[in-house]
Parts: C-alpha cells; sequence; structure tokens
C-alpha cells in the first residue's frame, strides 16, 4: 500500500526576538533587534499508509503541533519535503484541505454565539458537501456522539466535552480522507475522554479513514493508535507500534511478592528489587523472557509467600523509561 | 505598607509597557502627525487672516496651546476604560473584591503608571519635536507656569475619575464601546483640547466653561498662556476641585453599588 | 475551482456574522448612535474654526463637510471590510485561531474579511450620506454624467486603498506576531486625510500621497471635483484618485502572500 504521507528530512526552524530581563533590559529592548534562532523539527521522516491511526507523542515543545502545521499546509517547512496525498501541502494548501480535517484541541472552529446547527451548515458550504451526504454524515455523527440534545444550542452554553464533540464532527462532515487531531482530549473529563476516544477508533476502524493525532495523555494512543511516532527537541525517538516499544526497551514487567511476615532483604538474579516495603515487595523483571516460575524457583520455599502479583508495564512507564534513557531530558518529560 | 502595594501597581503599568516596543514607536509617530495636523490648521487659519491676533492670540500662542491640550492633557483614556470595560464583561472584576484593595483605588495607580510611560516615552519627545519645529512660548508668569502644574494634576484626575465613571456605567449597559464613543464626543468639543473656548460662539463658551471637561484640556492651557489672571485661576482651581469631588463622590458610590450588585446578583 | 467556491461561501458568511451581531441588538444600535455622535462632535469642533476664520487652507465650509463626508464614506466602507477583522489578527496568530482559519479550503483573506463584515458602520455611513447630501448641494460643481462616474469611481477607490492599507497591517502579524501597533501610525495620516492637503509642509504631503497614500481616500479626489490644483500630482491627480485603490490593492496581495509564506504560527 502506498503511503498517504510521506516525510523526508523535514526541519522546521522559527526567529523569535531575544528578550532582555528587568527594567534596564526591557528598555534596551526598545532598541535592540537581537533574534534567537528556535529548532522546532529537525530532520523527521515518517511514513504513513491509509487507514493507518498514529499517535504523535512528546512532551511540550518537542515539535509535535508545528509537524502538524506543516502536514496541513500552514507552515512551509524550512528543509527537506513532505507529500500529503501526493501533495506539497503548503504549496496546494485550499485542495489540501478540502480532503483533510483538522481538529485543533484549544481552539474552537465553531461560532461562539450560534447553535452549532449553524457551523455545521456552513462548513456545508465552505467544504461543497452534496445535501443527502451531508445528512446523512450528520445523522450519523449525531447519534454517533450523542449531540441531539445539543444540536440548537449556542455554542457559548456548551460543556467542554460537548464543544469538543462538535468540533470532531464538523472535521467529518466532508469525508476527509485523513483527520488530524491536535491535542483532542486535552481538558476534558473522564467520561468525555472515554467518548471521544471510542469515537475515534470507530471511525478509523470502520470507515478507514486516517488519523493522526497529537498528545500528551498516553491513553489516547493505547485506545486509538496501533502505531507511535515519539518526538523530543525537534528530533524523532522512536517510530513503531507499541508492543514493539515495549520490547525494545526490555518489558520491565513489575512483580509484587507479598509475604504473612517480612522476611528481611532478599536478592535475586532473575529479579530486581525496586521498592521494599518489608512485607510487600515489588521486583522489575528485565528480561523478556523470564517467567515467574523462574523467580519463584529461586525464592524457593523458605517463606511465608501470601501473594503474587505481576503487572504488565502501563505505557507510561514504558515511556518514561524512554525518555530516562537520554537523561537531559529526563526532568521534562511527562 | 497599602501605600507601597499601590505604588507596585504603578510601577508594574510601567514596566508592562515596555516590553512593547515597537507600541512605543508607533504611538509616538501616530502623535506626532496628530499634533501635526492640528498645527498646520492653526497656521493655515492664522496665514489667512487679515490680522495677526484672533481673540488677542497669536499664532505661536496658538500652536503651543495645540500642544499643551492635545498630547500633554488629553491622555488616552480608552486604555482605562476598557480595563473597566473588560473586567466587568467577563466578571474578573470579581477577583478585585476578593484581594485586600479598593479597585478605583487600584485603577488609579496602575493607570498612573501607564500616564508616566506614555508621558516619558510618547508626550514627551512628541512635545520636543513639535516644539522644536514650531516654537513654543513659555508660561506668561512664574505663577501661570506653578498654577500650570497643579492645573495638570487636577486634569489628570478629572479624565481619570471620567473615564472610569464612564468604565463602571458598562455594568448596566454591558458595552464599554459605545460609552467610549460617547464620552469621546463629549471631550472632542467640550474639553477644548481641539479648539479652545475662546472660538466658541458666547453662549456655548459660558456653558462648556462650566461644565468639568474643560478643566481636561481647556483651563490648564489657558492658563499656561496667562489668559486667566491671578484671582480667576485661582477661583476656577476651586470651581475645578469642586467638580473632582463630585466625580469622585460619583464614582465611589457608583462602585458601592456595582459591588453590591457582584455580591447579591453575581454579577 | 477554490475561487468559485470562496465566492459562493461568501453570502453565507456575512449571514452567519450578522446573525452574531443580532444576538446583541441593543450594543449594535448603540454603538451606531454612538459613533455618529462622535463624529458629529469632531466636525462641529471643525464647522467652529472654520466659522471663525472664514475659510481653511481656501476651502469654504461646505466644501470642508464634502471634504469631511467623502472622507467617513470612503473610510467606513473600505473599514467595513477590513478594520475589525484584521485589528484582531495579532490575537488569531498568537491564540492559534489563524491555524484554524488556514485549514479551510476557502481564501483565507475571504474568510476573515466577510466572516466579519463589519455592519457596525452603519452609523458612519448613514452621517456621511446625509452630510455629503447637503454638502453636494450647497458647493459649485457643475454635474454631468461621467463626472458622477467619476466621483462613485474615487470613492470606490478611496475604500480599497483603506481595505489594502488595512489588510496589510494585519497581514503583518503573520510574521512579525504583533502589528496592531501599526494602527496608530495609519490613523496619524488618516486625521490628515480629513483636512485639504495643501495645509501641510511638503514631507508630510509626499507621505500622504506616497508612503501611506491616505490623500487618495479624501483630499486629493474632492480637489479635483471642486477643481482645486493638487500639489505634485497636477493634472495626473484625477487620473491618479482611480488608479490608486487597485494598485493599493495589487500591493496588499503581494505582501498578504508573502507573510502567508513566512507565516511562523504561535512558535513552537
Amino acid at each position: 500500500m502506498s503511503a498517504i504521507i510521506e516525510v523526508s528530512g523535514v526541519a522546521k526552524t522559527f526567529r523569535q526576538p531575544k528578550r532582555l530581563p528587568g527594567l534596564g533590559g526591557a528598555i534596551r529592548s526598545l532598541f535592540s533587534r537581537d533574534y534567537t534562532e528556535v529548532r522546532a523539527v529537525q530532520d523527521v521522516s515518517f511514513a504513513i499508509a491509509p487507514g493507518e491511526a498514529v499517535g504523535y507523542l512528546g512532551p511540550n515543545g518537542a515539535g509535535k503541533s508545528t509537524m502538524i502545521k506543516m502536514m496541513t499546509g500552514i507552515l512551509v517547512p524550512t528543509a527537506g519535503s513532505l507529500s500529503v496525498l501526493g501533495r506539497e501541502p503548503h504549496a496546494h494548501r485550499m485542495t489540501n484541505a478540502a480532503e483533510i480535517g483538522v481538529v485543533f484541541g484549544q481552539r474552537s472552529q465553531l461560532w461562539w454565539d450560534l447553535p452549532v446547527r449553524d457551523s455545521f451548515d456552513l462548513h456545508r458550504h465552505i467544504y461543497e458537501v452534496p445535501e443527502a451526504r451531508f445528512a446523512d454524515n450528520l445523522a450519523f455523527l449525531t447519534t454517533m456522539l450523542g449531540m441531539a440534545d445539543y444540536l440548537d444550542r449556542p455554542v457559548r452554553q456548551l460543556s467542554l466535552g460537548q464543544r469538543m464533540r462538535a468540533e470532531i464532527a464538523m472535521a467529518l462532515l466532508h469525508d476527509p480522507k485523513i483527520l488530524f487531531l491536535d491535542e483532542p482530549t486535552i481538558g476534558l473529563d473522564v467520561v468525555a475522554k472515554d467518548a471521544v476516544r471510542k469515537f475515534l477508533a470507530q471511525i478509523n476502524r470502520e470507515r478507514g479513514t486516517t488519523i493522526i493525532l497529537t498528545t500528551h495523555d498516553l491513553q489516547d494512543i493505547e485506545e486509538i493508535c496501533p502505531r507511535l511516532i515519539m518526538v523530543d527537541d525537534g528530533k524523532l525517538l522512536f517510530d513503531g507500534e507499541l508492543p514493539r516499544l515495549r520490547a525494545a526497551l526490555g518489558s520491565r514487567r513489575r512483580l509484587r511478592l507479598e509475604f504473612g511476615s517480612d522476611p528481611g532483604p532478599i536478592t535475586l538474579t532473575t529479579a530486581r528489587l525496586v521498592t521494599d516495603d518489608g512485607a510487600a515487595k515489588h521486583f522489575l523483571l528485565d528480561a523478556e523472557d523470564t517467567s515467574i516460575l523462574d523467580v519463584l524457583t529461586e525464592l524457593g520455599s523458605g517463606y511465608d509467600l501470601k501473594d503474587v502479583t505481576l503487572e504488565e508495564p502501563a505505557i507510561e512507564e514504558v515511556i518514561r523509561t524512554f525518555y530516562q534513557s537520554k537523561p537531559q531530558r529526563a526532568a521534562e518529560a511527562l | 505598607m497599602k501605600a507601597r502595594a499601590y505604588a507596585a501597581f504603578t510601577v508594574n503599568a510601567f514596566q508592562s509597557r515596555l516590553a512593547y516596543r515597537s507600541a512605543v514607536w508607533s504611538a509616538a509617530f501616530g502623535d506626532l502627525v496628530f499634533i501635526f495636523a492640528r498645527i498646520a490648521i492653526w497656521v493655515s487659519v492664522y496665514g489667512a487672516a487679515t490680522s495677526t491676533m484672533t481673540d488677542g492670540v497669536t499664532l505661536p500662542q496658538a500652536i503651543t496651546y495645540a500642544i499643551i491640550a492635545g498630547p500633554v492633557l488629553y491622555w488616552d483614556f480608552a486604555r482605562l476604560l476598557h480595563d473597566v470595560g473588560t473586567a466587568i464583561q467577563t466578571g474578573d472584576v470579581a477577583v478585585y473584591l476578593l484581594k485586600p484593595l479598593h479597585y478605583p483605588a487600584f485603577l488609579l495607580a496602575s493607570h498612573i503608571g501607564h500616564f508616566l510611560f506614555e508621558l516619558l516615552l510618547v508626550v514627551l519627545p512628541v512635545v520636543v519635536i513639535a516644539g522644536l519645529t514650531y516654537g513654543m512660548v513659555p508660561p506668561a508668569s512664574l505663577f501661570h507656569a506653578l498654577a500650570f502644574l497643579g492645573y495638570w494634576a487636577l486634569s489628570f484626575m478629572m479624565l481619570f475619575a471620567l473615564a472610569s465613571l464612564a468604565g463602571l456605567a458598562a455594568f448596566w449597559l454591558m458595552t464599554a464601546s459605545a460609552l467610549e464613543w460617547f464620552l469621546m464626543s463629549i471631550m472632542t468639543l467640550l474639553s477644548g483640547g481641539l479648539v479652545p473656548l475662546w472660538l466658541f460662539p458666547g453662549w456655548l463658551a459660558a456653558i462648556a466653561g462650566h461644565l468639568p471637561f474643560a478643566w481636561v484640556s481647556y483651563y490648564p492651557a489657558a492658563v499656561y498662556l496667562g489668559r486667566l489672571d491671578v484671582s480667576q485661576t485661582l477661583l476656577y482651581f476651586a470651581i475645578g476641585l469642586v467638580w473632582l469631588a463630585v466625580l469622585l463622590g460619583a464614582l465611589a458610590w457608583l462602585w458601592t453599588r456595582a459591588r453590591h450588585r457582584l455580591i447579591v446578583q453575581g454579577g | 475551482m477554490a475561487l468559485v467556491r470562496t465566492l459562493a461561501v461568501i453570502p453565507h458568511l456575512v449571514r452567519m456574522f450578522v446573525r452574531t451581531k443580532l444576538e446583541y441588538p441593543g450594543a449594535l444600535v448603540l454603538s451606531w448612535v454612538s459613533q455618529a455622535v462622535s463624529y458629529g462632535s469632531m466636525y462641529t469642533a471643525i464647522a467652529l474654526i472654520v466659522a471663525r476664520f472664514g475659510t481653511l487652507g481656501g476651502w469654504s465650509w461646505s466644501e470642508i463637510a464634502l471634504l469631511l463626508s467623502f472622507h467617513l464614506l470612503a473610510y467606513s466602507t473600505g473599514a467595513s471590510f477590513s478594520f475589525t477583522q484584521f485589528r484582531v489578527m495579532e490575537d488569531l496568530v498568537r491564540q492559534g485561531t489563524m491555524d484554524a482559519l488556514l485549514v479551510k479550503p476557502i481564501s483565507t483573506w475571504t474568510y476573515l474579511v466577510f466572516s466579519g463584515f463589519n455592519i457596525g458602520y452603519a452609523g458612519h455611513v448613514a452621517l456621511a450620506i446625509g452630510l455629503m447630501g447637503w454638502a453636494l448641494t450647497q458647493v459649485e460643481v457643475t454635474w454631468s454624467f461621467p463626472l458622477a462616474l467619476y466621483f462613485i469611481a474615487t470613492l470606490v477607490s478611496g475604500a480599497m486603498v483603506v481595505c489594502a492599507l488595512m489588510t496589510m497591517i494585519g497581514a503583518t502579524a503573520m510574521v512579525f506576531v504583533r502589528s496592531r501597533h501599526l494602527y496608530s501610525i495609519f490613523f496619524g495620516f488618516w486625521e490628515l486625510a480629513r483636512y485639504p492637503i495643501t495645509i501641510f509642509p511638503l514631507p508630510i504631503q509626499v507621505l500622504l500621497l506616497t508612503a501611506v497614500p491616505l490623500g487618495f481616500i479624501s483630499t486629493v479626489p474632492v480637489s479635483v471635483i471642486l477643481g482645486k490644483p493638487v500639489p505634485m500630482l497636477g493634472d495626473f491627480a484625477g487620473l491618479a484618485c482611480v488608479l490608486a485603490g487597485p494598485a493599493m490593492a495589487g500591493l496588499a496581495m503581494l505582501h498578504w502572500r508573502w507573510c502567508l509564506r513566512n507565516y511562523q504560527g504561535a512558535g513552537g
């Protein structure tokens, strides 16, 4: 299957005026024209096939939004080449725009003072959606996202969760081939997040809409995106499936042993002790092929063992480990 | 302690403006163009007139009046009005009720900061350039020079009180911008900032000369030029103080009403 | 294709904005009245000066009134397409709202202009037409069909100059983030443009005809119509008034495109 998005060696550099600290600095900056160069994206390459759902993940300022903006034609790359649906997005911004849907989590594209339905209607005209198709899509999205009871209310009266569902629905009204979402779940409560995630996964599965989303929230990726692209400091760190990331880092399963009474310190070769609360001890299994049986065999039968729990690593854990392998960014990661 | 807190608001406002360097240059340039337009009008009408004096005022005096009554005294009250209007419309004004401070006093403190900023970085350069280009006459006497300083302070307070009142009125009318336009139209004509009261028809001058707006531009500039003798200078200063007391009283009363409304009706 | 789509959307955009404004009818009416009153008071002040001295730069009050009304009509027409829309441009850029506009499959300029087509200028327009109606009966102009056409053409051209300058200032925010402060320069020259150009010193006259060509929204065309000499341009003034608008629009378009290409977003 040929790629729907191809990014190769893309970089983006911004120029920002220097600000000097303090009152004296402020007065001096009235006269100075110094700039600092910010390299938001550096030499990033990847390809995305039709129907994929890809999570674009990284800490704040990692260049996630910049990448989305280049793929949607808003920003021009400083270097490298970019192709979306066979076109260079910036050179064909409007043609490109007609075939994609974009949702910006923190800024609304709906008309604040008017009912949701009016924004949808304007969208129909802007994207020239045939009437029958529009009616079908609207009916489908209204049911799927449970918007029926607020479609005729002014946007200013909606909750954040309702508004975000309306934003996503609007971005899908014209049957886009690709849906870009920049932080779609930011600020939503648990129930709204869950609804949004389920819906996006379903749209991807049933309609084959390619989804690319940036997020802080790892659960977004776990539930929507089989594939993960991780960036930091503008550079690509990892591109692949989540299980592969786990494997690449070592599985890092966590084993919890609970004893009837504190057995004292225990040292094992198959498992590494991480926390010791006396009667409860946590171990990490560093090697992929270590089984519980191996650990219990090594431990022997001389202990008053009450309970054994094995936890698969949470995605947070996986990614934290990944960032910790880059010490200088550890503090900022997640 | 309290006084120091308010002084901090003044410094804060001053500093916040320094971050917008291009805005400083643009404002100064825009003001300069404005005052050149005003001066050009006087040069033109005096040039065409048969005598060098109109109503006992010479061209250099008219130019001096234009500079003082315009950029020096008539500061941009739109910022103040907007601050108040926005705080009210967004409900942010409630935040000030939580703090141990008096909102109008806070406004005064921070807008003194804005005023000083504009005076130093916008008005002064404009006055120097306009003055060097066209010439300015000195104050009529030492008395008038000193009196002008008093009138200047009075002018600032008067405009502050008027703009704050208009801003607070947004509580009931829910639109700060229309109030800004209304206040602007009154000030354009009745403050004497553009046309000195001596050019008004007698009846209009008599009315305008006793409304508080004339203390913003007309009286301070007229005192500077020595159009008022010593006793008149003192008398009109006293009248100005009475007007200011009335306006500040109205402001305090309106704020109490607004606060009551906020607390009882939740905005 | 994109052009057809863009044109077809315009009426829908305008309707949306008008409906938004009508959500607050009281504020709308109050703003019409307050703005008309404000201009009225400014004009009264100018009338007081002219009344006291007889003329201003050789122009009688009725001629000045024609100048003021032409200035207001050209300005408010041009500004209804541009001012409030482009004044917020730096906020759109800083808050990222601009990004959302850029991913629409129609011209961003058109979307901005017509989704904010400002009916708030109705007060300006009413005052300008009223004053102009009176002034036209007072000034000595021999009307003919071509002159009437020319009068309208210069008004349209003047409005285009306003809209082009506003667009250029707004577009600048895409590259430098801040650009609102430039409007204070605009309004400085805008103020000059409502007086006869001849009363100003030469450098200001030059600026009004070149770098900030606001002379073409009022004082130059009205001089031509009243048969008054225009400094520097001379006989070319008549043609220049009609050309100024399209020329500035072309320049604004190039500037807009340049800014779009160099758009930085909110950065990061």
